[in-house]
Formats: structure tokens, C-alpha cells, sequence
């Protein structure tokens, strides 16, 4: 018979399943191959749930950055662009969608694609399934990275799981040092099949289906497995984040959208230039989400004589807005009503009232993948009317759900081309909240910078949460 | 008439309330009367201020031409740099008021229940409020202490037995200093515990909207 694969070519095969550009969260064992093998140059952001997102592997021997280790506990290397994060936010990143593939070790995978992970198989009786949880319900191609059979020649591809289901049918792709596996691509969810469509060389469909316990059919288009390099003839390039303009960054925001914007009291924090853009554009009907609705030009903190504090309030004044959600949406003065008053008094914008604290934990909740949650905060107030409450350990909560965007312009200081940001000062509040938490994250910044010109620690917003950057023209103003 | 008589000033009230603060204690102050407190803490006293536009350690307000707008408090007012200072997200900020770790918060208010409910959100004939960061003060400070003139400008009492103003909160507040006297929310009632300067107590009873229980220890306004 054919030789087997090792786990080098293992790992070439799964890796010409990625492209440039895209996320790759990997597991313990086989997975953690990937960075080393993968060419730091081919644009591919590794994510270890140790809390580091954009690594390479260490060669073996090679000691990688200082206190810095993948998700198997061995160094890794820092590359530029590169940021820390702690385990919440790496979980986030996973469940709320932000990740295009994670890779994992089952130790046995059956017909429906469930899995069992390694670490649990090792364990019997000691569920320890590590992150394969959360890296099995959040990313969004799940690869099952494996040996086809085990050390005593049973199969590792089953019918049914024997031990503890660590994800239900959520495996996509199989790939062994046999073949690859597709689980039902053309049933949907059901992941009903599992469809042999490649072999190792040398191997026939026959000894596949022979060796594996599930039943296996066999694709019309089977093929040879293959090892060359993910780069194909036509290198592929990482999609590009810089805009050159305001307009450009804006230019598909459609009538309708759900927008988020920054903003909390006065005009910092607030991205002006994207406004005015998206002002000029002229797309209607939108939902904005913030703090306020827009009070910046009525507090008038800072602002020069003769002029006024861009805000929300533009957006109003151009009848672009339906409704908001925000938390202080009006002056803090009867007297000096702002846009959005006057709109709301006369019927033109709608309103939903949510506590900053309820807001901020709502957008956190969207963009970490998180339904809802229960929190003390408007208990026995009009903002519990209609909402579930639960007593736990003899304390009242309300169940808020999580909010998302279609879009979402923030406000950054400095940014890399990758996408990773900084804030300034208290310019930060809910824009790091909001960048998770749309489909389409806009962040306008006073400079934009080359990987590795800013600190890995420091990074507040990783790039893995920003489609776009523009930078901000250094005459534009806070005031018009 | 008590109506007539001479009430203490806001900067009064707050010095009251400086009082109450716990020494190394992190305080979040609220617009108005609240936003006094800070001058008047003791000074072998160190308090930390928390604001929900981010930021921690925060000072004094900037000097007029030294205003930046990346460096404001929840009230949008600009700060000086401090040494110290620490940046954060809303979300953290929240934890940090949601999470138990804001010793104390001085809040305004419309209105104060007996049992110390809050109404400091929306005044209805306005017919649309702000909450800010009030109902997360409220639902999540160890201590929330209200500092507010004692009626409002119709002299109305702003101490109700039950508040007719939508709440902020369910029996959340712990003290209410006025520019009258000081006073304990309890389940049994609200209990006086000082008076301003040359009032009775029967004088603060007729400008006030619920029941007093006088503390047996009532003693005239402390600071």
C-alpha cells in the first residue's frame, strides 16, 4: 500500500483551503502545524486561543517572541500587525462571526460532521474539550484537521461519535493523511453525508471507503490530493482596507441601513469627516445607533465663535434619519432643543430609549456573538416593560439582547494598514465597542501607519473587526 | 412661613455630601449640585473620580485654552490630564459601575422616594429624557447618595411617598442631602437625620412630600 501522509502535508492540504486576507483560528495539536508550515508572507492572520491574533510558528528550537506562545503552549513569532488579547475577547471574536475558518483535531468525526475533540477522547470520564467549543459554534468554516484511523487501525471517521460531543454537526471539511472529506455540502445544515473528493496519492476510492467506518460516498469529480502552495499561478493579494477618501469609504451605504456612530457628549470621538460623507452620499431612512442623537452642536463646549460642532444633528437636518437608538438622545436643556428634538417632536424620527451602560453591553453582546443577557440596570423602571426579568441568587434582572449594525464609522487616532487601531483619551468610549459589532466598520484616523508601527500590547481594536480606513484630511474640522 | 427662610447654598450641600465620601473610595459624580462635591473633599482625603465618557483618576477642568476634545467627562466638560489617568471603553466603564466597584455615586434628582426610589431621568410634560448613565448608577454604585434643593421652583416637595415621575431606579438611594436637611431612605420610612441651620424639623415636615421619622439622634446639618 501507499505510504500515508505526514502531518507537513497534512497541513498543506488544509491550507490551501485559506486565502490571503482571511483568519484562521486553530486548536490544539495537529492545527498548531499550520503556522509553521504557512509562509508568513502569504497574508494569513493565525488566531491562537492563547491571545494572540496575526503569528508564525517557530521553526523547532526557535525560542519566537518573548512571553509570546501559540495555542499548544510553544513560542510563536510576533509579525507586524500582530495583537494581544485576553480570552474573552479572542472568545468574542470567535462566536460573533469575526473568524472565517477554525481548524481543530477531532478525535473522531461521524456521518452528521459532530465531533469529538482530542482532548476529550484523552480524557475519558474528565470532559476537557478546551476552546473546540467555542472555535466549533463560531467560526465560520469549521476544518476537521485528523488521522483517518487510530493507533489500533480502528476508524476515526464514524457513524456515530462514541464519546462526548464537543460540536454537532458543524464540521465542513475533513481532511486526514488519507483524503479529504466534504460533509454535505449540498444538504445544507443537514450535513447528512460525508462525500470523499480527494485522495492521498497512491490510494484508491475502494481503500477509503474500506477504511472508514461512516458511509462514504464518493465524489464523480474525485481527485488527487494536493500540496502546492495556496498562492496558485495568480498570487493572491490580501484585500486592501485603505480608502483614499470619505466619499469612497461611504459610497455603498444604502437607504435603510442600521449605522453606528460614536459621539459621546462633546465633539470628540466623533468621526466628522465620515458624517459629512455620508451626509453628501445622502442614503435615507437610517437607523443610527449612539449615544446621543446628536448634542454636540447644542452644548456648544469648545466650540469657535461663528461656527458649529459637526454631530448626528447634520444627518437629521438632511431628514437622512428614521429612527435612533441611544442612550441620551436630547439636550441636557429644555431650552436649547437639539435636531433630533425638534424632528421627534414633530414625528419625523423615532426613539428607543436604552440605558449607556444596557447600550454599551447590547453592542459588546452583538459583536461578541452573545444573544442576550440579564443585568440589573431599568429593573421596576419603563424600560423593563415587556422584557423577561429572572431572579438569580435573589437579585432581579432584565434580559437585553445583543444589537448589531450594517454599519458601523469610528473614530480612531492612528491605524495600520491591517486595520488595527488606536484610540486617543476619552475619544475611545463606545467606538472600540462599536467595531465589532457591524457588518461593515468604517474607522476614520488621524494617521494610518505600516504593520508593526504600533505596539501589539496597545492595540485596542484589532483589525480583525475593520473593513475600511480612511484617513482623516489634517485641515478637516470638528466644527463647519 | 418656612417658604421665606434662608435655605443653604448648592456649594453647601455639597460640602455635606464631601463628607460622605470614603477616603481612597472611587466616586462617579452626576451633573449639578453633584458636580460641587469634588471641591470640597477634605485634603488629607483622596477620592478617585470615574466618568462614563471613559475615563478614570480624572481632575480638575481644563483651563480655558487648554481645552481638548478627546479629554472630556460625562457631562462633556474638558479635563485636565492628570497623572494617572487611566482610558477605557463604555463597556468597562459600565462594568466598573454594574460590577460593584464604584463605592459611591452623587446623583440630582426630580423626585426621591420614602423608600428611595429615584425619578432624575425624564421630566414628563417634556415628553422625552435622557438615562445616561442614571439607570446603571443607580441598579449597580454600592452607595447612591442624591444632592438636590429640597422642592423645585413651583415649591413643590422633590421628596414624594411615591414617585409620579417614571424612576430611575427601585429603592436604590441610601441618602438625600438637601439644602434643608439630611435624611435616611428606609423600608419603614424616611428618616431626618439633620436640619439646616434655624430650621425645625416641623419646618422641614410642612416643605416635605412624605412622612419624616425623626432619627433620635437629629442633630442640626454637619460639616
Amino acid at each position: 500500500m501507499a505510504s500515508r501522509l505526514d502531518d507537513h502535508q497534512i497541513a498543506l492540504r488544509v491550507l490551501r483551503e485559506l486565502h490571503p486576507g482571511q483568519t484562521i483560528a486553530l486548536g490544539t495539536g495537529l492545527p498548531s502545524t499550520l503556522c509553521r508550515v504557512a509562509a508568513p508572507d502569504v497574508g494569513l492572520r493565525f488566531l491562537a486561543e492563547s491571545g494572540v491574533l496575526g503569528y508564525q510558528g517557530s521553526s523547532q528550537g526557535a525560542t519566537g517572541s518573548p512571553g509570546v506562545f501559540g495555542s499548544d503552549g510553544s513560542p510563536v513569532s510576533l509579525l507586524p500587525g500582530s495583537s494581544l488579547n485576553s480570552l474573552d475577547e479572542t472568545a468574542a471574536m470567535l462566536r460573533g462571526g469575526h473568524v472565517d475558518f477554525a481548524v481543530v483535531q477531532p478525535a473522531q468525526v461521524d456521518s452528521q460532521g459532530s465531533f469529538t475533540h482530542w482532548t476529550s477522547a484523552a480524557t475519558p470520564g474528565l470532559h476537557a474539550p478546551g476552546t473546540s467549543l467555542d472555535l466549533a459554534a463560531g467560526a465560520r468554516r469549521l476544518v476537521a484537521m485528523m488521522h483517518h484511523t487510530a493507533a489500533d487501525g480502528s476508524s476515526n471517521i464514524v457513524g456515530e461519535c462514541r464519546g462526548v460531543i464537543d460540536g454537532a454537526a458543524c464540521v465542513d471539511l475533513i481532511v486526514t493523511d488519507l483524503a479529504v472529506i466534504s460533509v454535505s455540502p449540498d444538504f445544507g445544515n443537514s450535513k447528512e453525508g460525508l462525500v470523499l473528493t480527494e485522495v492521498a496519492p497512491g490510494w484508491r476510492a475502494d481503500d477509503l471507503v474500506a477504511l472508514t467506518d461512516a458511509p462514504l460516498k464518493v465524489s464523480p469529480n474525485l481527485t488527487e490530493m494536493r500540496f502546492d502552495s495556496i498562492s496558485g499561478p495568480v498570487p493572491e493579494k490580501v484585500p486592501e482596507k485603505v480608502y483614499t477618501s470619505g466619499p469612497l469609504a461611504v459610497g455603498d451605504i444604502p437607504d435603510g441601513a442600521t449605522i453606528m456612530i460614536d459621539g459621546f457628549a462633546g465633539p470628540g470621538g466623533m468621526a466628522h469627516y465620515l458624517l459629512v460623507s455620508l451626509r453628501d452620499q445622502g442614503a435615507k431612512d437610517l437607523t443610527i445607533i449612539s449615544n446621543t442623537a446628536g448634542i454636540a452642536r447644542v452644548i456648544n463646549f469648545g466650540t469657535p465663535p461663528g461656527r458649529q460642532a459637526i454631530d448626528h444633528s447634520i444627518l437629521i437636518d438632511n431628514n437622512q434619519v428614521r429612527k435612533a437608538i441611544a442612550s441620551y438622545p436630547v439636550s441636557p436643556s429644555v431650552s436649547r432643543p437639539s435636531a433630533f428634538e425638534l424632528a421627534y417632536r414633530k414625528g419625523d424620527v423615532e426613539l428607543e430609549l436604552v440605558p449607556q451602560g444596557t447600550l454599551a453591553e447590547r453592542l459588546r453582546a452583538g459583536g461578541a456573538g452573545i444573544g442576550g443577557f440579564y443585568t440589573p440596570t431599568g429593573v421596576g423602571t419603563l424600560i423593563a416593560e415587556g422584557k423577561e426579568t429572572r431572579t438569580i441568587e435573589g437579585k432581579e434582572y432584565l434580559l437585553e439582547r445583543g444589537l448589531r449594525a450594517d454599519y458601523c464609522l469610528i473614530r480612531g487616532y492612528k491605524a495600520d494598514t491591517l486595520g488595527n487601531v488606536v484610540y486617543r483619551g476619552t475619544s475611545r468610549n463606545f467606538n472600540s465597542v462599536m467595531a465589532p459589532a457591524a457588518a461593515v466598520t468604517i474607522v476614520e484616523v488621524d494617521e494610518i501607519v505600516a504593520p508593526g508601527d504600533l505596539d501589539p500590547e496597545l492595540i485596542v481594536t484589532p483589525g480583525i473587526y475593520v473593513s475600511r480606513v480612511v484617513r482623516r484630511p489634517p485641515e478637516f474640522s470638528a466644527y463647519e | 412661613m418656612p417658604a421665606d427662610k434662608q435655605r443653604l447654598e448648592r456649594e453647601v450641600v455639597a460640602m455635606r455630601v464631601a463628607k460622605e465620601l470614603p477616603d481612597g473610595g472611587y466616586v462617579n459624580l452626576g451633573i449639578g449640585i453633584p458636580t460641587l462635591v469634588s471641591g470640597f473633599v477634605a485634603e488629607d482625603s483622596v477620592v478617585f473620580y470615574h466618568s462614563e465618557s471613559g475615563v478614570l483618576n480624572c481632575g480638575p477642568l481644563a483651563d480655558e485654552g487648554e481645552e481638548d476634545i478627546d479629554l472630556i467627562n460625562a457631562g462633556g466638560q474638558f479635563l485636565q490630564p492628570v497623572p494617572g489617568m487611566v482610558f477605557f471603553s463604555t463597556v468597562d466603564g459600565f462594568a466598573m459601575i454594574r460590577g460593584g466597584h464604584v463605592d459611591v455615586t452623587v446623583l440630582g434628582a426630580h423626585q426621591v422616594s420614602a423608600k428611595g426610589d429615584l425619578a432624575n431621568w425624564m421630566l414628563p410634560e417634556r415628553g422625552v429624557g435622557n438615562i445616561g448613565g442614571a439607570m446603571d448608577l443607580a441598579a449597580g454604585a454600592k452607595q447612591v447618595i442624591v444632592a438636590m434643593e429640597h422642592t423645585d421652583r413651583h415649591n413643590h416637595s422633590k421628596i414624594v411617598e411615591e414617585c409620579d415621575y417614571p424612576i430611575t431606579g427601585k429603592a436604590c438611594v441610601s441618602l438625600i442631602v438637601t439644602d434643608l436637611a439630611v435624611m435616611q431612605p428606609t423600608e419603614q420610612g424616611l428618616v431626618l437625620k439633620e436640619v439646616a441651620p434655624g430650621w425645625t424639623p416641623e419646618e422641614v415636615q410642612e416643605l416635605t412630600g412624605a412622612r419624616l421619622i425623626l432619627a433620635p439622634d437629629l442633630k442640626e446639618y454637619e460639616l
